[in-house]
């Protein structure tokens, strides 16, 4: 080693952190957008009407007529998809895949008409939960890139600390008082420090989600590469029946659900109803989670033909598979109530500003001396930096503008809406490249503000007279107002702050400051 | 209140009076409210202080929520209060003097409610 070891770490967490940065900060800020995924699909839907109760024959009802729709448009596919009406999302949605290479089908029903539901067409808040895996690319692509960028993320964190001299002494810090490089490196240090056991548990957990994807070794040796035989065994799914290729017909759905919720405990979630054309067809209820950190759904399997019970999975994990759903669920927090929820979201927030704050870093330690023109490389860094950190969150304002702005009955409106998203994205990055930084990072950043504060206006504007519970909705557009807060606050601090040039002298160390009350 | 929400006002009570005490041990920190630095006495008495209430902060989460739950409350409402004290210390410090006993107060409510 040529220098220090220390020396090499903070050459590896510089570098590391720098390749991998603008992909996790997009990562990082659609995952923590995605732990209030229903509520940001509930507000993008505001015709939902809620419902007090779901009793047990409305889910009943609700199976068979999802059944029977699918028996007239889905004849044709392997398995059908139903998540049942709940209380806050009584619509019965159906999704089925024809045959590979064909767009999947997807349907929203009314559970009181049969007929598809009255909504705008949107992605909602689960265009942020695919996102934060896939980056809107074909899965397998975009889930080996933001895998490979976890990993690197991992490496990074690991030598941020090993970096971090002062880890526990500057542990508090956050000096405002000094030059613009001193005060991002706090900003970065305590944000990542702060935060750091959040950081390492969901980056890690994050790789073990997809952990089969990225090492199938294992289940390609012990499985012969079947990984529903391996998720079966273990009890995390019912066993695979294989179609016979006999024909056969469906028996009805509805007292299967009934069963179902005598013989478990907890919501249903929904039905997987595998090769329902065929004598060996099957149909799975999945259970929610019951309330633990484990993510395991309890589900029931009926022969589908007969309707007669064939497995019964609830709990029993062994370790091995209990280890793994628990890292999962921490990942996922689908446990978390609303007080811990807001905690996670900031954890999420905070893992954002670290990366934000890192990616910002390495420009300002590597600003030109005062008259010297920037190189290639840092325009490159800086134009990256400013389209990501600025257009992704511009990107999110448009998305939920387009949801309130866009004609209803506009064909393709939830791919409208993703193209408004991008769009937006795009623009900013483009605008980015503007030749004055300082002025750049100012407007992108007051523009996204802006765009925030429309995003209220035009709520309030369109959609007020749908709001089923103004409370909720105005409780929402309050942290839309928030973000929107902080982005003016940083745009604001950036104008009195980045100045293109470097401190002129080495900052001595802390004075006594004396503050005034 | 629910119990979660008390148990993360307890946690996180107990973990900013604790952070704080571990903050005014430090030089820097204490000079932000105090004309000197503290003295030896005074540094170690803030941080026996500090990790007393950050473990108390871990107990009370466990007595709650049991071993499930309580460590994930406790590492969030740390984090929650760690971040509440860096703000408030960076930017008025001296909200601390009042913010401690409100911080005290608080989760002696809390932590009677949650216990009746």
């Amino acid at each position: 080693m040529r220098q220090g070891f220390r020396q090499s770490m903070a050459w590896l967490h510089t570098w590391s952190g720098l390749v991998v940065g603008w992909v996790l900060f997009a990562v990082f800020v659609t995952g923590t957008a995605t732990y209030y995924r229903t509520d940001i699909s509930r507000w993008m839907q505001p015709e939902l009407r809620r419902e007090a109760t779901m009793s047990p024959e409305a889910l009943a009802a609700s199976a068979d007529l999802a059944v029977a729709h699918l028996q007239a448009h889905a004849g044709g596919a392997r398995t059908w998809f139903v998540t049942l009406p709940t209380p806050d999302r009584p619509l019965v949605e159906l999704f089925w895949r024809n045959r590979p290479g064909t767009p999947p089908g997807h349907v929203l029903l009314d559970p009181r008409t049969g007929a598809p539901a009255a909504l705008r067409a949107t992605r909602g808040g689960d265009f942020f939960y695919r996102f934060h895996f896939e980056l809107n690319l074909p899965p397998l692509w975009g889930r080996w890139i933001v895998g490979i960028c976890a990993m690197v993320m991992l490496v990074a964190l690991v030598s941020g600390i090993v970096t971090h001299r002062r880890i526990f002494a500057d542990f508090f810090t956050l000096r405002r008082d000094k030059a613009a490089q001193r005060g991002w490196l706090d900003a970065h240090n305590v944000s990542g420090v702060l935060a750091l056991p959040f950081h390492l548990m969901i980056t890690y957990t994050g790789m073990v989600t997809l952990a089969l994807m990225y090492m199938p070794w294992g289940v390609t040796a012990a499985y012969r590469g079947d990984q529903s035989a391996y998720f079966a065994e273990t009890g995390q799914i019912t066993r695979d029946r294989p179609a016979t290729g006999e024909p056969g017909t469906l028996a009805p759905v509805g007292p299967m659900v009934a069963r179902a919720l005598a013989t478990l405990p907890g919501p249903l979630e929904r039905l997987t109803i595998v090769n329902p054309r065929d004598a060996n067809s099957t149909i799975v209820a999945v259970f929610e989670e019951p309330h633990g950190l484990s993510h395991e759904h309890p589900q029931v399997a009926f022969a589908g033909t007969s309707g007669a019970i064939v497995e019964v999975l609830s709990g029993a994990l062994r370790p091995a598979a209990k280890t793994f759903t628990t890292l999962v669920g921490l990942h996922e927090a689908h446990f978390a109530g609303a007080a811990l929820r807001v905690l996670f979201f900031l954890c999420g927030l905070m893992g954002s500003a670290m990366v934000g704050s890192g990616l910002v870093l390495w420009t300002v330690a590597r600003l030109p001396k005062a008259g010297a023109a920037t190189g290639f490389g840092w325009r490159i860094v800086h134009t990256l930096n400013l389209g990501t950190i600025a257009g992704l969150p511009a990107g999110i304002a448009l998305y939920f503008l387009a949801n309130r702005l866009l004609p209803l009955d506009l064909a393709g409106r939830a791919d409208w809406e993703v193209r408004a998203f991008f769009g937006a994205w795009i623009l900013v990055a483009v605008a980015g490249a503007w030749p004055a930084p300082r002025r750049a990072w100012r407007l992108a950043l007051a523009a996204v503000a802006g765009l925030f504060v429309a995003v209220v206006v035009a709520d309030a504007a369109t959609a007020c007279g749908l709001w089923d519970d103004p409370a909720w909705f105005l409780g929402f557009d309050a942290a839309l107002l928030g973000l929107a807060a902080g982005f003016a606050l940083i745009s604001h601090k950036v104008a009195r702050f980045a100045a293109p040039r470097r401190a002129r002298r080495a900052v001595p160390e802390p004075a006594p400051r004396m503050e005034a009350a | 209140m629910t119990a979660s929400t008390s148990t993360l006002v307890v946690g996180a009570g107990l973990g900013f009076l604790g952070l704080a005490a571990l903050c005014l041990s430090l030089g820097r920190h204490h000079q932000a409210l105090w004309p000197t630095p503290p003295d030896r006495r005074r540094v170690l008495g803030l941080r026996v202080a500090g990790w007393t209430l950050i473990a108390l902060s871990l107990a009370a989460a466990i007595r709650l929520e049991g071993w499930n739950f309580g460590p994930v409350d406790w590492i969030g409402s740390l984090t929650g209060a760690g971040l509440l004290l860096i703000v408030v210390q960076s930017y008025r410090p001296r909200a601390l003097l009042w913010l401690v006993p409100l911080a005290a107060a608080v989760t002696a409510a809390a932590a009677l409610g949650a216990l009746a």
